[in-house]
């Protein structure tokens, strides 16, 4: 069976901390996945998002910084209200929330960014694969 | 006898010279119908208020196109009213140039738009009928209900015969933005089909989730009878169940997805106090 492919877009100054520190010591991850350090939570596109999903990325994650504790003038609580309102359309169309992970402020230690990823990993096994939405346009390597 | 009611509204507005023109429907000399500007009172004789039909798209380009103090009453349901007053909160239309007559919508209506709110706001003719519960229906249970395989499969058939041609966006009142990232390859290759159906549909219908007003354009435009309104439901639902907001009802509240989690908290989110690096806790 194919593993889950992940995509984290993590803000730079807590959840790439995490995931950062997490290489650093070496933890053992799941090798299927792929960060992309963003200046905020904020600044995330909820159109890559879906941009990804249709190139066959079966999970992402967002990871950002704490309610209250935003670098950027509270960017992130517009964060957490708009994607978790795409959370929503996700499930309208049967892709499932649960494709979308939304973490503030957990991921700012290593062994937190590792339980995360750990446990979005075993999640999205169990889910049954995105075909029919598969862009006709192929896959993103 | 709305009818009547509305074009006595109409006639004064253009007597007591309240604005330049009065925008709504006319059966033209060859029974069809079009949206017209009335500016002669005389005109207004040809007056209808049916069929359904969206004018805040073509208000605001009168709008634009006009003198800087050139004002517009415009015969509006009460989809077209929200859709009038989400335009003014984008900065599209100035509030002081725009005047409503509004006119109720029939039970028939309703029930055929699935709407919720059949009315608009500032009422001037007809009476107000109650409107409709959407998850009740069962054209919508069926893409909303069952687990998440049979959505997905369900709406995959749907979303495959799109055939591209735009139509929801360019019917929706809302959709105004210049350049549109629907016809950016970066997000959906042009000119081509089978459509990208997630990203071109599910972009589309996110950039409407906190604007949408339901008032079904895209749905009545769409060639292939693609159920696009119920792609935005459960976004209204959770807007006004978590932050109480509505699209389009007052042009003062801005969206909740706009404002930070302690202007307008919500009901179900624990906020956990900030901590220092130090270890102390930030009381305010």
């Amino acid at each position: 069976m194919n593993q889950p492919r992940i995509l984290i877009f993590a803000c730079k100054w807590c959840g790439f901390i995490g995931a950062d520190a997490a290489g650093k010591k070496r933890t053992s991850l799941p090798s299927q996945f792929r960060i992309i350090p963003v200046e905020c939570a904020s600044l995330v596109e909820t159109d890559a998002i879906l941009r990804a999903l249709a190139g066959g990325i079966d999970g992402i994650a967002v990871l950002g910084c704490h309610i209250g504790g935003c670098r950027y003038n509270n960017a992130n609580h517009t964060a957490i209200k708009r994607l978790e309102l795409l959370q929503d359309l996700l499930d309208t169309t049967g892709i499932g929330r649960s494709r979308l992970l939304l973490s503030f402020g957990t991921a700012h230690e290593d062994y937190q960014f590792e339980e995360i990823i750990k446990n979005f990993f075993d999640e999205l096994i169990l889910l049954p694969p995105l075909d029919p939405w598969l862009s006709p346009f192929g896959v993103i390597s | 006898m709305m009818l009547e009611k509305t074009k006595d509204i109409a006639r004064q507005i253009l007597e007591e010279k309240k604005a330049g023109g009065v925008f709504g429907l006319m059966k033209n000399e060859w029974n069809i119908i079009q949206p017209h500007l009335f500016e002669d009172p005389a005109e207004l004789a040809n007056l209808v208020l049916e069929p359904k039909w969206l004018l805040a798209k073509l208000a605001m380009r009168i709008l634009r196109s006009s003198p800087e103090n050139y004002k517009l009453a415009v015969i509006c349901r009460g989809c077209d009213e929200r859709a009038l007053i989400e335009l003014i909160k984008r900065n599209q239309i100035e509030k002081e140039n725009l005047l409503t007559v509004g006119i109720a919508c029939s039970q028939e209506q309703a029930a055929i738009c699935l709407c919720e709110r059949p009315y608009p706001e500032k009422l001037d003719a007809g009476e107000k009928v109650s409107g409709v519960d959407p998850f009740q229906d069962e054209r919508v249970q069926k893409f909303l209900t069952g687990n998440d395989k049979e959505r997905m499969e369900r709406w995959a058939d749907m979303l495959k015969r799109c055939i591209k041609c735009y139509g929801c966006r360019n019917a929706c009142p809302i959709c105004i933005c210049d350049p549109c990232k629907l016809e950016d390859d970066v997000w959906v290759q042009r000119g081509v089909v089978p459509t990208e159906t997630v990203t071109f549909h599910l972009i589309r219908a996110f950039h409407l989730s906190d604007t949408c007003v339901a008032c079904g354009a895209c749905q009545e435009a769409c060639p292939v009878n693609i159920p696009l309104l119920y792609l935005q439901l459960s976004m209204r639902k959770t807007l006004r169940e978590k932050y109480g907001y509505e699209a389009g009802i007052d042009p003062e509240t801005r969206s909740p997805v706009l404002s930070s989690v302690f202007e307008k908290p919500d009901t179900d989110r624990e906020y956990p106090a900030w901590i220092n690096s130090l270890g102390e806790k930030d009381e305010s």
